[in-house]
């Protein structure tokens, strides 16, 4: 009896677990490069119950009777498929087009990654710093900040697909500035460490950062001036990963009920 | 009497068996690739009744009256192999299985024992190195062993097994069948293992790359018989308190004047 409540609340938590990861997932749904997630589930150890079984037609069974003990959530996996483009005014917002991140220095210091290419121009030492809205520096091909002179007319820089920046000369024909934007790649995205503000950090999972200017063994991402990377969740999914979620934590607290309802029975046994 | 009282027993322990085996399919109603179980009841031996010392019809001699069923217990619990329904999720490894058959994984559990474990479930990724392998990390096994990808590249995986890339075959996903469904046994973590005495065989099914099996636990039959184990109960422990107001009779009325 005990066997069945605890199985049950194990279902319960595997499901509770999974209702969060969607409700994540709804809230980005407006998040820039956002990535969704996927909760997926393993069962638990089974139990032998009874050595001797015997099958429908009376013959012994080579295996004991089984029962398994729940539920436990396996993983929670980020799919990192492309997110659709939507256009932005700002000449300063980028779309990764392929498996690469943008480079990040954090505030602590060391390398971050991220999908989301929403960036803007602010003060800095070595003068106009491209950051992201949190004014976290944006790394270029060797791993710099990328600094532009403070009299540039920012609506005037432009970026190749390549990730190359260029400004108009004076006859008005764009020019290389010489300063590439970074493009990273992992081998595995999905082991790399999701922490705040749509960042994300190299693991050991994730392999080395690999990157794109330097590497010739990987798909080169380009990079779309003028668009940014929405979320890729898919609304109508989650809904029906919720409901399913929802019914599959309801089913289960049924089953508590069952069995409290079998052992207050037991309980009135002995009048 | 205190036979029936046993009887009764015998029943509510084995309604609650039933219970741990649908809670059990409930709790896994969204694992991916799990199978649904169940349980059978089983009526102990019967076992012949006697009447001794019986002086009606003379000498003392045994008179047969019978037999005794004294109770129930699990027949055994079987697993319903039957198809899961397809869930899409566009990723390429993960891999749902039509038919017949089980990936093979090579697991190694927390001893650092390395088996091969078959299963259903099909949600595989690939790791730093390149390697097909569980959530977990366990490897997914190919004609060759462990199936290697360079994860810089796109994979694709035919309805044969066959992983591709750039349109050169790198290996074949392993499949295998048993004859005999009755010589598995549950590891648990969604793995099937066999016992002594399985055969393997050819398996039938075909890979969809970009599918996941989802459990094929049916939540109505569950229900249903979440509905009938509670009453079934309810019914042995009625039983039981009518044996237990018949003794009562018997003990403290019986003889009162």
């Amino acid at each position: 009896m005990v066997r069945a409540l605890w199985t049950a609340a194990s279902g319960m938590s595997a499901q509770q677990n999974n209702v969060d990861t969607i409700s994540n997932n709804l809230a980005n749904v407006n998040t820039t490069g956002y990535k969704t997630e996927v909760a997926e589930f393993k069962t638990l150890l089974y139990q032998n119950v009874q050595s001797t079984t015997t099958s429908a037609n009376g013959e012994n069974k080579p295996i004991s009777a089984q029962i398994g003990l729940g539920v436990r959530n396996s993983s929670v996996t980020s799919i990192f498929t492309q997110g659709s483009f939507y256009a932005s005014t700002s000449s300063t917002a980028f779309a990764m087009d392929g498996a690469g991140f943008f480079g990040v220095q954090g505030a602590d210091g060391s390398n971050y990654y991220t999908k989301n290419g929403n960036f803007t121009l602010s003060k800095g030492i070595n003068g106009l710093t491209l950051s992201t809205t949190d004014g976290y520096p944006v790394l270029d091909t060797e791993g710099n900040e990328i600094a532009f002179a403070d009299d540039i007319d920012s609506s005037q820089l432009a970026l190749t697909s390549n990730g190359e920046f260029t400004y108009p000369d004076e006859s008005n024909n764009p020019q290389l500035l010489g300063i590439s934007i970074g493009i990273f790649q992992f081998t595995n995205p999905a082991g790399l460490e999701k922490t705040d503000s749509s960042l994300y950090q190299e693991t050991a999972a994730s392999g080395a950062v690999i990157n794109e200017a330097t590497s010739t063994a990987v798909t080169k991402s380009s990079i779309k001036q003028g668009y940014l990377e929405g979320s890729n969740v898919q609304v109508v999914d989650e809904m029906v990963n919720l409901i399913v979620a929802q019914r599959a934590y309801e089913m289960n607290s049924k089953a508590i009920q069952a069995a409290d309802e079998m052992m207050g029975q037991a309980n009135s046994l002995r009048r | 009497m205190l036979k029936g009282l046993y009887t009764s027993y015998s029943g509510l322990i084995n309604e609650q068996s039933r219970l741990d085996v649908l809670t059990n399919n409930l709790a896994n109603a969204t694992t991916n690739g799990y199978k649904a179980e169940g349980s059978t009841s089983q009526s102990f031996s019967d076992v012949l009744a006697y009447k001794i010392k019986d002086e009606s019809v003379g000498y003392n001699t045994a008179r047969r009256i019978g037999v005794n069923t004294p109770g129930v217990k699990i027949g055994e619990t079987y697993t319903d192999y039957g198809q899961g329904s397809f869930k899409s999720t566009g990723n390429t490894f993960d891999l749902g299985l039509s038919g017949d058959g089980f990936f093979n994984i090579s697991f190694t559990n927390k001893a650092g024992e390395t088996s091969t474990k078959y299963t259903r479930d099909g949600s595989f990724t690939i790791d730093k190195d390149g390697y097909i392998v569980t959530k977990d990390g366990d490897f997914l096994l190919g004609e060759d062993g462990k199936i290697q990808v360079d994860p810089l590249k796109t994979t694709e995986v035919s309805q044969a097994g066959i992983v591709t890339q750039d349109g050169v075959p790198i290996d074949t996903i392993l499949l295998t069948d048993f004859e005999d469904y009755d010589y598995l046994e549950h590891y648990g973590e969604n793995y099937f293992q066999p016992v002594e005495g399985a055969e393997f065989a050819s398996a039938s099914a075909k890979v969809f790359s970009g599918y996941l099996e989802t459990s094929n636990v049916s939540v109505v039959e569950e229900m249903v018989e979440m509905i009938s184990v509670t009453r079934a109960y309810e019914a042995n422990q009625k039983i039981m308190q009518a044996m237990d107001s018949t003794l009562d009779k018997s003990v403290n009325s019986l003889g009162k004047i």
